[in-house]
């Protein structure tokens, strides 16, 4: 699959006006990989794609945005891309998408690479890109039904421990805003948590405002939020917050029928509204 | 976060009415004298879509016992469709919180018209009634 990245790259980058093509290299600890940007068609000899290309990469493609780029995309990847689409962030005819299966991303630690696959590709609904103009590798069956067992250990608690629960994760919080940096869906100009005038939340770090923002961020990922994991990978004290981002994505599906990043034209889940919906409120 | 107050305390309601039907409503229930529990602080908004989720979490981290939101009848928002996508809003953030540990039944959605001034009354006694409740029970 490898080659056929780097073979595909070397074409686009040699007889299309491509900006780049965004893909993974090998990090310098030999093990794991990172992204890498490839201008010419040279430099696509250094693309790689295997079990360690875990970042998405699609957040890159809003800086990009007025220029033609090709990307290389796992099917969570796509669903970023379907995502910014949907939300007019970026224009498909600048995007050549080089859509990639697979067979999910593996556990990398500090110079060892686990058998053990990443958390949330253990959970991925999603083998094969949903949006792409090239695929590499051979579609892989789907599992069609989804399932929030991960989410049973917190539905079984009690309001008070649950509480006490997210307020033990909140509280460890560093307002680093690295969860948002690197997430798909967060590409706001300016972050409400950045704005002193209005200030929404005040920029203590403190029970109170880190619980507000830690909310307020998940839900602002609502009915968004494509599972790419990114957030909580990249979390320095390691916050759950994929339980919320999960929880949501279960609400909007029972609540809505709606599954994000599948398509880049149904109008997402808050933009509308039927009349007569019955929501238990 | 999200406190409850103590049980010698009246609970503390943060009310976000619109300008234009439950505002309206509640000015009704005070010039027609009905009592309702001091309990509701009210903030006039626009429009019941006016209310950002960002202030219904800081009033709870701030120690609300309960959040209430009353706009216009579906049909009636004075903008049309305002109160249909604070409805679909709030089904979500009120899953969301109780995900959280914050009981959904601490925020309440409701429909007042300008000349409901007995219902605002009724909302608000419910509302604290079920507060109180809850603050007992746990
Ligand atoms: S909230 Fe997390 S999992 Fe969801 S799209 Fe953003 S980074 Fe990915
Ligand atoms: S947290 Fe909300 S406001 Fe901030 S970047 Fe993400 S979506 Fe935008
Ligand atoms: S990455 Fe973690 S510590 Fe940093 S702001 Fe997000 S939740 Fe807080």
């Amino acid at each position: 699959m490898e080659e056929l990245v780097r073979q595909k790259a070397r074409e686009l980058l040699s007889t299309r006006q491509l900006e780049c093509v965004i893909g993974w290299e090998r990090a310098s600890d030999g093990l794991t990989s990172r992204p890498f940007f490839a201008y010419t068609p040279e430099e696509a000899d250094r693309l790689i794609y295997d079990q360690t290309c875990v970042n998405s990469l699609a957040k890159f493609l809003v800086d990009k945005r007025n220029k033609n780029t090709a990307i290389v995309a796992k099917p969570c990847d796509t669903r970023a891309i379907n995502l910014l689409l949907l939300e007019k962030q970026i224009k498909r005819e600048r995007v050549y998408i080089i859509g990639v299966t697979c067979a999910g991303m593996r556990e990398v630690s500090f110079g060892y690479m686990g058998e053990k696959l990443q958390a949330k590709c253990l959970l991925c609904p999603q083998h094969n890109p949903v949006v792409y103009d090239f695929l590499v590798g051979e579609p892989v069956a789907e599992e069609a039904v989804r399932s929030y067992e991960d989410l049973a250990e917190i539905d079984a608690r009690t309001h008070q421990e649950r509480e006490a629960f997210w307020q033990e994760h909140f509280n460890r919080c560093i307002r680093c805003y690295a969860c948002r940096q690197a997430c798909p869906g967060c590409y706001c100009q300016q972050c409400f948590v950045d704005q002193l005038d209005p200030q929404w939340v005040g920029i203590r770090i403190a029970p109170q405002e880190n619980h507000q923002w830690n909310t307020v961020r998940a839900f602002h990922l609502m009915g968004r939020c494509i599972e790419c994991g990114e957030c909580q990978r990249v979390c320095p004290v390691k916050i759950p917050m994929m339980l919320l981002n999960r929880h949501l994505l279960r609400e909007v599906e029972s609540k809505f029928s709606f599954q994000p990043g599948l398509s880049p034209e149904t109008p997402p889940p808050l933009a509308t509204f039927k009349p007569d919906e019955d929501l238990g409120i | 976060m999200s406190q409850k107050s103590p049980l010698s305390q009246e609970p503390r309601i943060v009310g976000f009415l619109c300008n234009w039907c439950s505002y309206a409503g509640a000015d009704m229930a005070g010039t027609s004298r009905i009592c309702y529990p001091a309990s509701i602080r009210i903030i006039r908004v626009p429009c019941s879509g006016r209310v950002d989720p960002i202030l219904v979490a800081k009033a709870f981290a701030m120690g609300a016992d309960g959040v209430l939101i009353s706009g216009c009848h579906p049909g009636d928002c004075h903008y049309v469709q305002g109160n249909y996508f604070t409805r679909r809003r709030f089904a979500v953030l009120r899953s969301l919180l109780d995900f959280l540990g914050i009981e959904k039944e601490r925020l309440r959605l409701e429909w007042v018209s300008a000349t409901e001034g007995q219902r605002f009354a009724q909302v608000v006694a419910d509302f604290r009634d079920q507060l109180l409740q809850l603050r007992g029970a746990g």
